[in-house]
This record gives C-alpha cells, sequence and structure tokens, in this order.
C-alpha cells in the first residue's frame, strides 16, 4: 500500500517560441518560485530529481548545467531522467516511499527552438530501420492518424475542433503559447503540412519550464490547507516499432490508467499531453473519459508544448484546478516516444 | 564535437554535433542488412509462427530471443497507414514530396515503415499494393530500398 | 607471416562483397541556432572594448566570468548592478596538457597546455591557452597577464552561451609577466 505522497506547491515559466535566457536562467525563477509556494526552505528539501534532454538542448551534461538554478551547495540528493519531468516527479514520489525524507523538488526543462525537432527525434527510434529514414515525429503521427482516420475512430473536422478548442482554452492560460478564437471551418481551409495533419494539429515549438514540490502525508498537512493528493500514478510502455503497434489504440496508456485508479471515482478535470489533435480524443477513450470531464482546461499541449517539461506542466495544471478552482478529482497525463507508445498516468484529489 | 560561429547581425549562435557512428549489428541486423545489400527483403519467425518485418531479435510481445531463422518477404506489400510528406527533411530519404507508410509486405505479418513514391498524394490510398524499387548499388542499408512505388507503375 | 603479406591478407578480406555485413555507418549532425543570452552579450560587448567583466555576487562574493545572471551558491539572481570589471593579470592555478587524439574533428596536432587562472582581485576563468610557453614549462603559481587580440583581428565570433569561459578570438593567450612565481598559499583554494 503506497504512502500518501502530496503536490504542495508548483510553478511555471511561459512557453515561448524562443527565448534568449539560456535553460538555467529561465529554470531559475520557475524553481524558486515553486519552492516559495510550498512554503519549504530550499536547504530542507530531500531530494531533487529533473527531467530533461541533453539532444534537445545540443549540449552533454545539459542536465548538470541545470542543477545551477536548484542551488546545489552544501551537496545535495539529486537525479536525472532523459525523460519529461512527470517522470522525475514518479521517481521523486518513488523515493518518498522510503519515509526517511518529506519533501522532494521535481522539475523539468527545455528549448526546443534551437534544434529542428524533425532531426532531432528520429534519433530516438530504431537506428538500423527507422532512424536513417529520418523517421520524424509529425510523420508518425500523421500515421497514426491516418490509421484513426480510416477506421472511423475520429474525423479531420474533430481534429479541427479539438484545436480550436484548445486555442480558445488557452487564452486564460498566462503560461500559453498559441491561443486564439479559431473556426474548425476556417482551420480546415489550411493546407497539410504532412498529411491529414494540418498545422492546428501540431504542437507549436516551445521553451520553457516547470516546477513541483512533492510532501510527504504529515509534512504536506503542516504546509497547505489544500494538499493535492496523488492517489494513483503508473507508467507503462508499448512496442517500439509502429508497424508492430496497432496505432489505434494505446494499451499502455489504457493499462496505466486502470493501475492508477481513474475509473475509481468521478474525474472533474482531465490534464493530457495531448501533443496532436487527434491524440486527445483517443486518450480520452482508453482513460475512459467521457463528455462530462473537463478535459485541457489549460489549452494542453497544443497551446504549449515545451518538451520535457509538457507532461509535468499537466501535474502543475491539474493540481491548480484542485488547490486554486476548488475540483476534487484530475487526471494528469504525460507521454514519451511516437504515437502514444509510452504513457503515465496520475490520479489525483483535494480532501 | 562541437564548434561555434556568431551571425553577427542577430547576436545569432549556431553549433554544431557531428557523430560518425559504425554500428555493429547482431546477427539478425547483420542477416537483415546482407538480405538488403543482396537484394532481398527478409523477416524472422516468431514462436507463434508470425513473421515479423523488420526482423527483430526477441519477440516483442512476449520478449523472447527467437532463433535466427529469416525467410523471404516482398518485395511487396500492402499500405497499411500513409502520410503525406509535403516538404521533406534533410534526413528524409527522398527530397520531392512523398508518402511515409507502413507496408505489410507478402509473407510478413507487420508493417515496415519506408517511403513511398507515389509522385503525387492522389496517388495514396490506404490497402494500396507497393513495390520496393532497388538502389542499382547497394551497401546493407534500410535505404538500399530508395523507396517503394505503386505496383500499378511498374 | 610478414607483416607486408598480412596486410595483403587483410585488403582481400575488406573487398569480399559475399561476406556478411557486419557494420552500418551513421553520420550523425545536428545544428542549433540560439540567441546569446543577455548577460553574455554584455561579456561579449566588453571583450571587443578589451575589458573584461564578471558578476559578484551581492551575498557571497564570489566572481563569475563570464557572467550568468545569477550565483548557483547563493541561488540568487545577479544584474547590471552586479557587474564588475576584472583584472586581466593573475595567477595560473592549475593546468592540463592535452595530448591530440586525431579523432574526427580534432584539429590540433601537437600537445598543448589549458590553464586555470585566478585573476587578481577576483574571478576565475579556465580552459586558456598560454601560445608562446613551451608546454613544458606551464606550472601552478605562474604570474601571467592578458593578450588581446589586435583591434583589426578582435572578435566574438566564437562565443556562445556554453563557452565556458572562452572567449575566442578577443583573447589570444596569456603570457608570463616576468614577476616570481605567486607561493601556493595564494591560490592552493582555487585549483579548478
Amino acid at each position: 500500500m503506497a504512502n500518501d505522497i502530496a503536490i504542495v506547491g508548483y510553478a511555471q515559466s511561459p512557453s515561448w517560441r524562443e527565448t534568449d535566457l539560456t535553460e538555467p536562467q529561465f529554470l531559475f525563477p520557475v524553481i524558486s518560485e515553486a519552492i516559495e509556494r510550498a512554503g519549504v526552505e530550499r536547504r530542507e528539501i530531500g531530494f531533487t530529481c529533473a527531467g530533461s534532454c541533453d539532444y534537445l538542448s545540443g549540449q552533454t551534461f545539459a542536465f548538470v548545467m541545470n542543477l545551477e538554478a536548484v542551488g546545489a551547495w552544501p551537496p545535495i540528493s539529486e537525479s536525472h531522467v532523459e525523460m519529461d519531468g512527470a517522470w522525475a516527479l514518479y521517481e521523486a514520489w518513488v523515493r518518498l516511499q522510503h519515509g526517511d525524507i518529506d519533501t522532494a523538488l521535481v522539475f523539468g526543462s527545455g528549448k526546443s527552438s534551437p534544434g529542428r525537432p524533425s532531426e532531432i527525434y528520429p534519433l530516438q527510434m530504431d537506428p538500423y530501420t527507422l532512424t536513417p529514414l529520418g523517421a520524424d515525429p509529425v510523420s508518425l503521427a500523421a500515421l497514426q492518424a491516418r490509421a484513426l482516420l480510416d477506421a472511423g475512430r475520429i474525423t479531420e473536422r474533430e481534429m479541427a475542433e479539438i484545436a480550436a478548442r484548445s486555442r480558445k482554452r488557452a487564452i486564460g492560460n498566462p503560461y500559453a503559447q498559441v491561443t486564439g478564437d479559431d473556426d474548425p471551418d476556417s482551420l480546415l481551409k489550411e493546407p497539410y503540412v504532412t498529411a491529414p495533419l494540418r498545422r492546428h494539429d501540431l504542437p507549436p515549438i516551445s521553451d520553457g519550464a516547470c516546477a513541483v514540490v512533492l510532501a510527504t502525508a504529515d509534512k504536506a498537512k503542516a504546509l497547505s490547507n489544500r494538499p493535492v493528493w496523488i492517489r494513483g500514478i503508473d507508467h507503462r510502455i508499448d512496442i517500439h516499432q509502429p508497424g508492430m503497434r496497432d496505432l489505434t489504440e494505446s494499451p499502455s496508456t489504457r493499462l496505466a490508467g486502470k493501475n492508477a485508479g481513474v475509473r475509481n471515482a468521478k474525474v472533474d478535470v482531465a490534464e493530457l499531453s495531448a501533443t496532436f489533435s487527434y491524440q486527445e480524443k483517443l486518450l480520452c477513450e482508453e482513460l475512459g473519459l467521457g463528455d462530462d470531464v473537463d478535459v485541457n482546461p489549460s489549452g494542453g499541449a497544443l497551446a504549449a508544448n515545451p518538451v520535457m517539461a509538457v507532461g509535468l506542466a499537466r501535474f502543475a495544471e491539474a493540481a491548480r484546478q484542485i488547490a486554486e478552482h476548488g475540483k476534487g478529482r484530475a487526471v494528469a497525463h504525460a507521454t514519451s516516444g511516437q504515437c502514444l507508445q509510452q504513457n503515465l498516468v496520475a490520479v489525483l484529489e483535494g480532501d | 564535437m562541437f564548434y561555434s560561429r556568431t551571425l553577427a547581425a542577430k547576436r545569432l549562435t549556431t553549433h554544431t554535433i557531428e557523430f560518425p557512428y559504425t554500428r555493429t549489428l547482431g546477427p539478425v541486423n547483420s542477416a537483415f542488412l546482407t538480405g538488403l545489400r543482396d537484394g532481398q527483403l527478409l523477416g524472422i519467425k516468431s514462436r507463434d509462427g508470425r513473421v515479423l518485418c523488420p526482423p527483430t531479435e526477441w519477440d516483442p510481445t512476449t520478449g523472447e530471443g527467437l532463433d535466427v531463422e529469416l525467410v523471404d518477404v516482398g518485395p511487396g506489400g500492402v499500405v497499411t497507414t500513409w502520410a503525406w510528406v509535403v516538404e521533406p527533411t534533410r534526413k528524409h530519404p527522398l527530397d520531392h514530396p512523398f508518402a511515409f507508410a507502413l507496408i505489410q509486405l507478402d509473407g510478413a505479418d507487420t508493417g515496415l515503415m519506408h517511403a513511398v513514391d507515389a509522385g503525387s498524394i492522389d496517388n495514396m490510398q490506404t490497402g494500396m499494393r507497393v513495390t520496393a524499387r532497388w538502389k542499382s548499388e547497394r551497401i546493407g542499408h534500410i535505404t538500399d530500398v530508395e523507396a517503394f512505388v505503386p505496383e500499378a507503375t511498374l | 607471416m610478414t607483416d607486408a603479406k598480412q596486410d595483403d591478407a587483410k585488403q582481400d578480406e575488406a573487398v569480399d562483397p559475399n561476406a556478411p555485413v557486419v557494420g552500418m555507418d551513421y553520420f550523425m549532425q545536428l545544428e542549433y541556432q540560439e540567441q546569446l543570452c543577455p548577460v553574455v552579450r554584455e561579456f561579449a560587448d566588453a571583450l571587443m572594448e578589451k575589458r573584461l567583466i564578471g558578476h559578484k555576487c551581492p551575498r557571497c562574493g564570489l566572481v563569475y566570468t563570464p557572467p550568468r545572471g545569477y550565483c548557483p551558491i547563493c541561488t540568487v539572481q545577479t544584474t547590471k548592478a552586479d557587474e564588475i570589471e576584472l583584472t586581466t593579470r593573475g595567477i595560473v592555478t592549475n593546468y592540463t596538457v592535452v595530448t591530440p587524439v586525431q579523432y574526427y574533428g580534432q584539429e590540433a596536432t601537437e600537445p598543448f597546455a589549458k590553464v586555470s587562472l585566478q585573476l587578481d582581485g577576483g574571478g576565475n576563468l579556465s580552459l586558456q591557452d598560454m601560445p608562446n610557453v613551451p608546454v613544458g614549462q606551464v606550472h601552478p603559481g605562474m604570474r601571467v597577464e592578458v593578450i588581446w587580440a589586435p583591434d583589426a583581428e578582435r572578435n566574438v565570433d566564437d562565443i556562445t552561451n556554453r563557452s565556458w569561459g572562452s572567449a575566442e578570438g578577443a583573447i589570444r593567450g596569456w603570457k608570463p609577466t616576468g614577476e616570481p612565481d605567486a607561493p601556493i598559499d595564494e591560490y592552493s583554494d582555487k585549483g579548478f
């Protein structure tokens, strides 16, 4: 039986198309703000875990430079995952289960603007059969979208509606990058980028960071009058080769959602890392989220996609819905790999 | 290694990372790439009798190691899903608009991702048959197949 | 077999067209283009004026050059108000002699020294050159001063956000001042 862990503080940077700050520089105030909002002393934090990707930054050990934003003196206990900060949160959650420390700092950050995502991410793919073809995220997502269209699981109009809704909700989010009051019919008139995906179906290129502070039960109750409890959390991964998967499903999402206990009670709000428009519908289906769930009130990943922080930002936004907007139960989702290959799902609850 | 140069006007700096790799292959990839060099597509048999292409060293669903028993597949197959790339990147196999597709080759039970040089998005549809167009000079590389083309055109 | 015959045998092996393919070449290349961050822009502009600047932490007094915009020990942000001009004289605190292996991209062919410096009055630089000193003579304690690139050639084209303290194009390197070596207790806690 897992120990109760809560989110007691969170902060984000805005997502920028291109910032002239370095990653440690824009991470610095985000970490400070999360710690301050949590009400903990920096030096009392028991464990720190970061999520980032050196290939994205274009520098070996870029993640080590990011520790300058944490203040690693006196020496701290820290870890790093070459993953979205949501997986750093998972590791911190596991670490806190030992019970010997009571707080953890988690953050994710990335600058997507300097490199070319279409050239960076093929390097994550099978080096013999996929990297040499330059198999990029947009092309792979387009293959999945086509499979769903062929199977009658979604229409291009529904994809445009998801995009339009995301941009509209993002208007209320000071951290979002792509906002607007677009009409789906106008969006559908735009040309394909990689058919069947149009520009509005794709995530923006974003620079940004997010930080979250976790605490064990007694500490959380002392720090906050509305801690956001992590009631369940799980992550699963599917097969790598796209041709060996049924792209019309995401069984890893389904299983992670089941293990996290999504359907144990009514879900009020869900923040999902749907980086491509069609993925929002597939994720809702796999998680069993119906029309009564408020999906991505922040605008989600279509409005701001700071890779390596976007999944953790879903935790921050879901926590905000509970801590600041009085919601009772939320789902936070993060993804990794292509076509929803690997998925992390958590259930958050307020008292 | 990386080196840098500032583009003075915008205070932009460019730096480049380059690594020349020669990857070892193991017995399965070695057999697969040797087949490609020799103008033959290959798949591997899984324990339950399916043929996997591209061939993997382990069964992707059970994790069991597979016997290095490769069988001929293709050169023709069926497009099970596709995407039309309007503006190819530098790393794509073709420099004009083309389709990426999952192609279930004849004799195989899984899809191989590759390029289809169809000429136009209007020539693509799920379920169409395509066949490999081989490069005349092959080295043992996935791009020894220059692209797949609609079977009707060959 | 003689060496020559062994080489011939290897050559024959290499061209057998029926031997299995055992390797796959992949040339990985990624380009990144990013703006110089404001604080490094200021550092670069100062170098063009033959000035070396840093930021001094208002809390602990440590001097960072190039400036980062924060002190990582105190976790406070630093600004133009914390900017100080550094002297261009100092002491070699540490050094290494690199014997260049001819890997892809390596341009040097002869051994070269890289030194760490403690600047008089504050500030540390690492990975600096001493172009006029034979590598065997570089040692900690040497008192040195800067060699600026001549006006017509001085540039900051190669400075990036990740320059690790280098100032290629503006600072050619450092040269001995001719003074006696500094005693070890003047620099022994600044080994990096």
